[in-house]
């Protein structure tokens, strides 16, 4: 059957399961548009690209599918990169889709072209330029094999736009050739599980750490299993935050430098730490010489070069988190570690009445009443900066895919494009995103989408006129030379989210209780505007350059 | 071990991009590749690059696990001291005059190496062996008025073991 490149391109992403593009069409890649009209896959039309790679990343989060984005050449391409670079840095299976000026005219700064591949090479997990269009079909298989596989990754297909007009004769793609290697198994495996194992049984104060990588694997069940078994109390990374139900008793919170004191503290003091999908990034070690100085530490990762990276690893295990679960629970014996969890509870208690140190001050509290309003299935998503704190410190994660946030690259602007993709993935959900007056600045054309599409999630914006966080760092740490944070507080989100087509309501954060109601009840897309304080930080920080038991505590203004 | 010079053999898919890929993972380690060599193994598909750069034990067990993990790379090799038989070819650029001449005849004799071009009394000199030899001819050449060198780098493969 003779078909167009583009035709065998939608067709192989339908083949992989794909339904739903976001993207933004130009001249490069209208071939490819031009097919994607007679597939039943939807594509969403979205106001800046960079909202399309963070959709698609959103999405990708929030149903554990591939998610894909489409560009055009040029500028629509590096537009993407800020949201591939998102992507890539918490392991997030994306395809990026880019057209590309006509292959006679490469190199040649011709119009609208620039070398994406170049350009994104250090960011994604890999990439092709495509030249036949009988390549088609093969490279895409194994482009959506290498983003879901191992550790999972952007991976970027750049598209000429005569290839994709160019006719083949179609037929089905092969099998994934075998150059994509999987890892073998070794018998250097089950003598690390067994070492493992054995400290777990025979340490005094044990500890897991929890990253990403848990539910990357989706192993959170395996892992469950494990810490009830062991009675192990455990801690997170940010984005290990919702493997295990927040309110499981084992759980200690989060580590780092806006993690809570109580798993800081614990981490310190423990002998033993088993870690598992988590890649120790400076935010959750800080100053990497002085973290756990008791533990020998294990670390679990499918990914080899996380091993040892960053923080000297004792034992260690590469390989897929939940077989390498499955066959440690067996071999871990049931204790009740008494006094390890007698002393931790009491820490706990301890910390429960000294709320001077352990704060989100009234935007905590806000974010609470929000939760207490939503229905059980509400999938949150954060942007960047103290909003993202508070909703990670305040908000109740109860399940693996409840809490979206950009923990690894920290990309202001995530929080409402990836909104987006989230209610694509999830239709039954109810999704809130809270976001920053600063951050929602960034992508705030993407209220036309929303407002398009009549997408019905839940815009929480705190307004505090300012670069929050940034604030709180030039407070406490550059003498309160305040510089460069001013927003101004002339915009009146409420009105311009109304000039959107999009209701709206403005509440002052301490007396938020009616705009809850009211954004509870909203059938379409609602925002709420906050006003918060400026002096409405987060407590406990832990300073630059000081190690994760120097959290600093503080008055809430 | 402290810093010093590394040899890495990394065998990766013969395709466009593979070895700026390759490049980049030393780049933004922040470390210079001092020599680098590929082409085609005895299959097409298959490239072999040698490269050398100075680095601790720590660097190189980065870059190793940071390169294994690229999708077209098949397999990394540290090449320890002594494991590898090393070769290196120049071709060096020299003017002769009346009064270099003589020494460089001379020494293209004593070291075995061949004048692959003659013009203008402009000849070009090919040297090849190892990377001891090939340094002590240049530093013979060297203070004859050499014009250019151009050097393949350092080629090496791993020896059996006894």
């Amino acid at each position: 059957m003779e078909t167009t490149g583009a035709d065998i391109l939608i067709h192989t992403l339908e083949e992989e399961g794909v339904d739903v593009i976001f993207g933004y069409p130009g001249a490069n890649s209208l071939p490819i548009h031009d097919s994607l009209i007679k597939s039943p896959i939807r594509h969403y039309l979205v106001r800046h690209e960079q909202a399309a790679a963070h959709a698609a990343d959103g999405y990708a989060r929030a149903t554990g599918k591939v998610g894909v984005c489409l560009a055009t050449s040029g500028p629509g391409a590096t537009n993407l990169v800020t949201g591939i670079a998102t992507a890539y840095m918490d392991s997030t299976p994306l395809i990026v889709l880019t057209g590309q000026v006509t292959t006679g005219l490469l190199g040649s700064d011709a119009f609208q072209e620039t070398d994406i591949i170049g350009i994104t090479m250090p960011i994604t997990k890999h990439s092709y330029l495509i030249s036949d269009p009988c390549d088609i079909a093969s490279t895409v298989k194994e482009a959506f094999y290498i983003a879901r596989s191992g550790r999972p990754g952007p991976v970027l297909i750049d598209l000429p736009r005569d290839v994709m007009a160019a006719s083949c004769e179609y037929s089905d793609a092969k099998e994934v050739p075998s150059r994509v290697k999987p890892r073998s198994e070794g018998k250097k495996d089950a003598e690390q599980l067994k070492k493992i194992a054995a400290y777990l049984n025979r340490a005094e104060r044990p500890v897991l750490l929890i990253g990403g990588g848990v539910k990357l694997a989706q192993a959170c069940d395996g892992l469950s299993e494990l810490i009830e078994k062991g009675r192990i109390p455990f801690v997170s990374t940010m984005m290990g935050i919702g493997s295990v139900c927040a309110s499981n008793g084992f759980n200690l919170g989060f580590i780092g430098t806006h993690g809570n004191e109580l798993a800081n503290r614990i981490v310190h003091d423990s002998d033993f730490i088993l870690t598992i999908g988590a890649r120790f990034s400076d935010r959750s070690t800080s100053i990497v010489e002085e973290f756990a100085p008791l533990a020998t530490i294990a670390q679990i990762d499918i990914d080899s070069s996380s091993i040892g990276k960053v923080v000297k690893t004792d034992i260690s295990l590469v390989g897929d988190i939940r077989e390498a679960l499955a066959k440690l629970t067996p071999l871990v014996e049931e204790k009740e570690r008494r006094e390890w969890l007698g002393r931790i509870e009491r820490e706990k208690k301890a910390q429960g009445q000294d709320t001077s140190r352990d704060e989100c001050g009234p935007a905590g509290v806000f974010i609470k009443d929000v939760q207490a309003a939503m229905p059980e299935e509400t999938t949150v998503v954060t942007d960047v900066g103290l909003n993202q704190i508070w909703t990670v410190r305040s908000w109740e994660t109860k399940t693996p895919r409840g809490m979206i946030t950009p923990g690894g690259l920290g990309t202001m602007g995530f929080g409402l494009p990836a909104a987006i993709g989230v209610q694509m993935g999830v239709p039954d959900h109810t999704v809130v995103v809270f976001s920053g007056d600063g951050g929602f600045f960034m992508n705030i054309q993407e209220l036309a989408t929303v407002s398009c599409y009549r997408i019905p999630i839940k815009i929480v914006v705190f307004n505090n006129g300012h670069l929050g966080m940034i604030r709180q760092i030039q407070d406490l740490f550059y003498g309160a030379r305040f510089c460069d944070i001013d927003l101004g507080g002339k915009v009146d989100l409420v009105a311009v989210a109304r000039g959107f087509g999009i209701e709206a309501d403005r509440v002052a954060v301490g007396d938020a209780a009616a705009g809850i109601e009211k954004m509870a009840a909203a059938k379409g897309p609602f925002l709420l505007e906050v006003m918060v304080d400026p002096d409405n930080y987060v407590y406990p920080i832990i300073p630059p350059g000081r190690s994760n038991i120097d959290m600093m505590g503080g008055r809430q203004g | 071990m402290g810093i010093q010079e590394r040899i890495l053999e990394i065998l990766v898919n013969n395709k466009p991009g593979v070895l700026a890929r390759v490049a980049g993972v030393f780049g933004r380690l922040g470390y210079n590749i001092e020599s680098l060599c590929v082409a085609e193994t005895i299959s097409p598909e298959i490239s072999r690059i040698t490269s050398i750069t100075n680095a601790d034990s720590d660097f190189i067990e980065k870059v190793k696990k940071q390169l294994s993990r690229l999708v077209d790379v098949i397999e990394v090799t540290e090449l320890l001291p002594g494991q590898s038989a090393q070769r290196e070819m120049i071709l060096i650029g020299i003017s002769l005059d009346q009064k270099n001449r003589q020494e460089v005849l001379q020494t293209v004799g004593m070291f075995d190496c061949k004048i692959i071009s003659m013009r203008n009394n402009y000849c070009i000199i090919q040297v090849a062996g190892s990377r001891e030899d090939v340094g002590t001819v240049i530093s013979f050449l060297g203070p004859l008025g050499v014009d250019k060198i151009a050097r393949t780098g350092v080629l090496a493969l791993q020896q059996a073991k006894e």
